[in-house]
């Protein structure tokens, strides 16, 4: 998965656990980013009784390097608080909840929005609510209403939403993590099987998302809206995390946790499957713990990705131009740690300036977004799409694949042709109708606790 | 490090200037008006602390019941590096690090 319980301590730890982090310009707002930071993997919609919410005790972030040099110069914090009104029944909601200040409505969760950047600290909203989760009809008889509710608008033209969302990932976990099998290709895997379609392991859970579109010049680093591709100021990176306290005191009589100490970040998350794919199980935690800036001591995982040498040996003889390849892979470096240098793909440009190794979205904003989307992205000839930051409907476990297989090198080795096994792989998933939606948040209703899982198989 | 982030990534040497100083954590001041916690690393090697830094001059430790819950933000400290006398000093969102031998003594001494 993009990074679902990718890390052995986050595994332990869900409302910590970054699934996946979205950059995009606005489809129907392109004056305006939106950034979505999943949490909460795999959620099973009927949750109850204590259904699933953010960590009261954690800071959410969302961190924007607008001047290409790896770290953050803009980080909007998000905060959440749960709240009990009535202390006297062991339900989530004791009758159907019509609002969201319905007194039904036992267990809510309230958020603040902190922006800091040069100028200082500014909170912009507190006591925002979340929606509840989506119980089931009986409970909740028209969730659309209270999502539409839960949406806020904040000071300067900013949008953000926080709550329970169906999880936009797909991905056959299933099979990849079986020895990286592919379905629609097993029968060319050194254990064959017949063929068959993917299984798509997410379609029936549930996540947790922050939502936040952000007019372009409250990040750009001089305050404009990009319209040049070409142009320094159009490269934003964006990546997103969450931060525990240093310290903290179990006391059985005490009700309010007891923390200490600075936050201490336990998980984030730029590109997808960086963590995931191509760090070492040993040093997963410790990626988690790090900054984008440090990325340098993973370069190696990337230059030389292990999927890629895996590929080789669990598919033999289909792969025979791949295991050719000694050099770095400078394609994938591109990718997840420098950005695109002009002149790769033309016109588009990502870079980091020179010597700058961070795992970010990095999202050109002067790309316009797709009139007809591309779910693969650069590899489908769409520049609005991953890795030009990510849209919620990027198949990037296709492209990550086919890129690790070989796909994108002949952009630093014009000689170099791809196997012909490439054009074959893929997971052989196809997201259904409501994965995404088009207009804000993006993210769509989450599956609700009665029908899913359901009955019928 | 992330820069111009005022909350996250505090250096670990920064002194204090949040009126928590080792001084007046070391006289209880701090430990008394937000309830100080003490985790302490390891009672074994109390012994290699140094001794003789005026520790013996100073009241005994006596132990109580606690008298209520901890506050929701402790002081916090623990001994870092017995062998260096280091504690670290947790309060609020700071971070201090201090060579205090007496100090980790003192600690070391109560967890026996």
């Amino acid at each position: 998965m993009s990074s679902h319980r990718e890390a052995p301590e986050v595994s332990k730890d869900p409302v910590v656990d970054n699934t996946d982090t979205y950059a995009f310009v606005s489809p129907d707002n392109p004056k305006t980013v939106t950034i979505i930071s999943n949490y909460l993997p795999a959620e099973i919609p009927a949750g109850g009784p204590t259904f699933f919410e953010f960590g009261d005790d954690v800071q959410y972030s969302i961190y924007i390097d607008n001047d290409r040099d790896g770290m953050a110069e803009i980080e909007y914090q998000f905060s959440f608080e749960s709240r009990i009104t009535n202390p006297d029944t062991f339900l989530y909601n004791n009758g159907q909840i019509k609002s969201l200040t319905d007194e039904h409505w036992n267990k809510r969760q309230f958020y603040s929005v902190t922006r800091v950047d040069s100028k200082g600290t500014k909170v912009l909203a507190e006591g925002l609510p979340c929606p509840p989760c989506n119980i089931g009809p009986r409970s909740i008889p028209n969730y659309a209403k209270l999502e539409a509710e839960a949406v806020r608008s904040l000071p300067g033209g900013q949008t953000v939403f926080a709550g329970q969302r169906r999880d936009p990932f797909f991905v056959d976990i299933g099979s990849i993590f079986d020895l990286a099998d592919l379905r629609p290709i097993q029968n060319l895997h050194l254990i064959p099987t017949l063929p068959g379609p993917g299984v798509d392991t997410l379609q029936t859970l549930n996540c947790h998302s922050i939502v936040i579109q952000i007019p372009i010049s409250a990040l750009t680093a001089n305050g404009s809206v990009p319209t040049e591709i070409s142009s320094p100021n159009a490269v934003l990176g964006v990546w997103a995390g969450a931060s525990r306290r240093k310290m903290r005191i179990r006391d059985k009589p005490n009700d309010e946790a007891s923390e200490a100490g600075p936050w201490v970040q336990v998980s984030r998350l730029g590109n997808p499957l960086f963590n995931e794919v191509l760090v070492p199980m040993a040093r997963k935690d410790e990626w988690n713990s790090v900054e984008p800036s440090d990325d340098g001591d993973f370069l190696e995982y990337v230059r030389h990705p292990e999927l890629a040498k895996l590929l080789t040996e669990l598919y033999p003889g289909r792969f025979p131009n791949l295991e050719g390849i000694k050099a770095a892979r400078a394609d994938l470096v591109a990718i997840f740690l420098t950005g695109f240098p002009a002149g790769v793909v033309p016109p588009f440009q990502s870079a980091s300036k020179k010597g700058v190794l961070a795992d970010m979205l990095r999202l050109n904003v002067a790309v316009p977004p797709a009139s007809k989307p591309n779910a693969l992205g650069f590899l489908g000839g769409d520049l609005a799409g991953w890795p030009n930051g990510r849209r919620v409907a990027d198949d990037v476990t296709n492209i990550a694949l086919k890129a690790v297989a070989g796909a994108t090198y002949p952009l630093v080795e014009k000689k170099y042709k791809p196997d012909a096994a490439v054009e074959a792989v893929e997971q052989g998933i196809t997201p259904g109708a409501g994965r995404s939606q088009s207009t804000f948040p993006y993210v769509t209703t989450p599956h609700d606790g009665y029908d899913f899982p359901s009955a019928a198989k | 490090m992330k820069k111009l982030i005022p909350a996250t990534g505090v250096t670990p040497a920064e002194p204090a200037d949040d009126g928590t100083s080792r001084r007046q954590f070391l006289a209880g001041g701090a430990g008394a008006a937000a309830g100080a916690a003490i985790a302490v690393a390891s009672s074994k090697v109390g012994s290699v602390v140094t001794a003789g830094h005026g520790a013996a001059a100073e009241p005994a430790p006596t132990l109580t019941k606690p008298s209520g819950p901890p506050p929701r933000e402790p002081v916090t400290a623990y001994v870092r590096d017995p062998h260096r006398g280091e504690v670290t000093v947790l309060s609020g969102q700071k971070e201090t690090t201090y060579r205090d031998p007496v100090l980790v003594k003192r600690l070391l001494d109560a967890a026996k």
